[in-house]
């Protein structure tokens, strides 16, 4: 089991009220599985995906990540397990924008004390795995919003992670584009690459073999593709 | 934490900023600067003062009319003293036991003229023939001897002559035996000094001895309308003696002038010591001047880069985020600012240890005060860069650590 939540609870503070995100989450996913978490804006999805994406640790429950416990370490440890085990794309790509493609995917391996040469070697195929090596010298601005979006690919895989994490990764770009993406993401998976989506586009959520509904904070039902 | 790439960022954001970054820079120059300049210029100035003291024996003092004068009201006071005279350098000659060697000079300026040849403003000092035995005189050597104690006793026109007479008036010839002129009267170079170059701006090499018999005969014995007074200069019997030699000296030179028992002297008595502690307390004054002008200006300039990297902070706050989702530890992020804010003070430092060392090259050019650099200074100019960039860093680099990752990738 790659990663097994027992009722997490999210619990913000808002001056007097107390607001729950999220209420009693257990949700298991297994390696390997492709899965997406849908839900409306405000449904508690995104602090979910903070909580898989070791950004946040729970109120109350426990999360286990690979067997370890990751609810209870400090901001040191979670930024250790968020660079080996997972791999983040975001909607608006968060790339540095004064930084080159190439430097941008090698930046996860300057944080685990990667070579200068190793790292250059793996940032170039992990762009090859997206079709931008010709890319790599150009910066953000010189890049289509899909090309923006395979460098943030690139730099999730570059560090082979345990999990790849997306956050509405079609958000920021037109249909045939967001396909272009999807498609790359199913080619991920069947190299055996374990992928959680957060959307709330249904078109996009179909991608994956499961779909996780999210409402008010906890699980509504899950679907589950059938081969 | 890569730190090249620190640095490469500093620099690019100095580059990409140019007059914001001289703003941004200009207390940390300043302090820096004042640093090099300052201690460039008294380094200059010690190895002159060292080397001028080095002349003068740790067992010789000086007596004059005038002292160590540090305020016009002890200049009104020291005009109105009487002369010191060859007969009172006779008498601590001749009474004083602690004192080996006594001798006198005098001084005046004039122009000195071969045939078709001049130096104008020459400084003509009438010695005793023993002042060679007190005082550090170097001879050229194969170019004759000093003045004689046979010229001193007969009043003769004999001349010892500073390199630079030598040098301007006789290029070709050897000077000794030859004839120059000084104001009116004839002289003959029994003896050429070796060269000492110039200081301050003045060359110490344009001066010539006569026996101070000569000198009154000559050039008068009395100058604006009193009679001329002349320094005294004594070598005591060893270094042990001085402080002996100069009471009996002082006792002597006392009772000669009557001078009540209450009442301070009305000569000078110096040593090398007492010039060095001059000396030192003009330093003193000046290093206290440098640090307190540069400790003002890199306070102002440490906070003005804590500004500046509070603004940088806060532009790149999504940065943060996204460097914090991929891995960065608190201490990733807060080395990546302090290396930032540690490279914009050390360009700061740089800039002003050259505008310092600048500074020093063009004051030692267009004035007499020497400029000379130690290696020391340039390493200090650096670590107060760097302390500063560190000390007013840390806060602005703390709060970048602090960032929380998700606030921080949510900020537009």
């Amino acid at each position: 089991m790659l990663i097994r939540t027992q009722d997490l609870w999210k619990i913000y503070e808002m001056g007097r009220e107390k607001v729950n995100a999220l209420r009693e989450v257990s949700l298991e996913i297994e390696k390997g599985e492709y899965a997406a978490i849908m839900g409306p804006s405000g449904s508690g999805k995104s602090t979910l995906m903070n909580l898989i994406g070791c950004l946040d640790t729970p109120t109350k429950g426990d999360y286990y990540l690979n067997d370890k416990l990751v609810s209870q370490m400090n901001d040191d440890e979670l930024a250790r397990i968020r660079n080996k085990e997972i791999g983040f794309v975001f909607q608006t790509f968060n790339l540095l924008a004064r930084a080159t493609a190439a430097h941008n995917v090698e930046l996860p391996l300057v944080y685990n004390g990667t070579e200068s040469e190793v790292r250059k070697r793996k940032a170039r195929e992990a762009l090859k795995m997206v079709d931008l090596e010709d890319r790599a010298t150009h910066k953000p601005n010189e890049l289509s919003g899909g090309e923006r979006q395979r460098v943030a690919l690139a730099r999730a895989l570059v560090n082979n992670p345990a999990l790849i994490l997306a956050d509405e990764p079609t958000g920021n770009l037109d249909t045939k584009t967001g396909h272009e993406i999807m498609n790359i993401f199913k080619k991920l998976h069947r190299q055996g690459n374990t992928l959680i989506i957060v959307t709330h586009e249904h078109d996009i959520a179909t991608y994956a073999d499961r779909i996780i509904y999210i409402r008010d904070g906890a699980i509504e039902k899950e679907e589950r593709k059938k081969n | 934490m890569n730190l090249l790439e620190g640095i490469f960022i500093a620099l690019r954001s100095l580059a990409t900023n140019k007059l914001r970054s001289i703003l941004t820079l200009i207390g940390v120059i300043i302090g820096v600067m004042t640093v090099i300049a300052i201690t460039s210029i008294i380094a200059g100035m010690n190895k002159y003062v060292a080397d001028q003291l080095s002349a003068v024996g740790s067992d010789t003092f000086f007596i004059d009319k005038w002292g160590l004068i540090m305020s016009d009201d002890e200049w009104w006071e020291a005009l109105k003293r009487k002369s010191i005279t060859l007969e009172d350098m006779e008498a601590i000659g001749e009474n004083c036991t602690y004192c080996d060697k006594v001798g006198a000079s005098a001084d005046t300026r004039r122009r000195v003229k071969r045939t078709g040849d001049h130096l104008e403003d020459v400084r003509i000092s009438g010695v005793t023939a023993n002042l060679i035995d007190i005082i550090d005189i170097k001879l050229e050597e194969g170019e004759g001897r000093y003045i004689s104690k046979f010229e001193e006793e007969h009043n003769r026109a004999a001349a010892f002559v500073g390199w630079e007479i030598k040098d301007k008036l006789f290029p070709s010839v050897d000077p000794v035996g030859k004839e120059i002129k000084i104001g009116n009267q004839e002289f003959k170079i029994v003896g050429v000094a070796q060269k000492r170059g110039s200081f301050l701006g003045q060359s110490r090499d344009n001066f010539v001895h006569v026996p101070i018999t000569a000198f009154f005969k000559h050039f008068g014995r009395r100058r604006y309308g009193r009679q001329l007074s002349v320094e005294i200069i004594v070598k005591a019997e060893s270094f042990e003696s001085i402080n002996e030699a100069m009471d009996e000296s002082r006792a002597i030179l006392r009772a000669r002038r009557r001078v009540p028992y209450d009442k301070k002297d009305d000569f000078g008595i110096m040593t090398a010591e007492t010039l060095m502690d001059l000396y030192r307390q003009f330093t003193s004054t000046a290093y206290l001047t440098m640090i307190g002008i540069s400790s003002i200006a890199l306070v102002v300039g440490g906070i003005v880069i804590m500004n500046i990297m509070l603004v940088s902070v806060t532009q790149r706050t999504r940065e943060i985020g996204i460097r914090k989702a991929l891995g960065a530890r608190k201490r990733d992020v807060l080395w990546q600012f302090l290396v930032e804010s540690v490279t914009l003070a050390l360009v700061g430092g740089i800039v002003g240890i050259l505008l310092g060392l600048g500074t020093g090259k063009i004051v030692a050019m267009n004035s007499p005060l020497p400029a000379s650099v130690d290696p020391l200074w340039i390493a200090i100019g650096l670590f107060l860069a760097t302390s500063v960039g560190l000390a007013f860093g840390v806060y602005p680099a703390v709060k970048a650590a602090r960032l929380d990752p998700i606030e921080a990738l949510r900020y537009e």
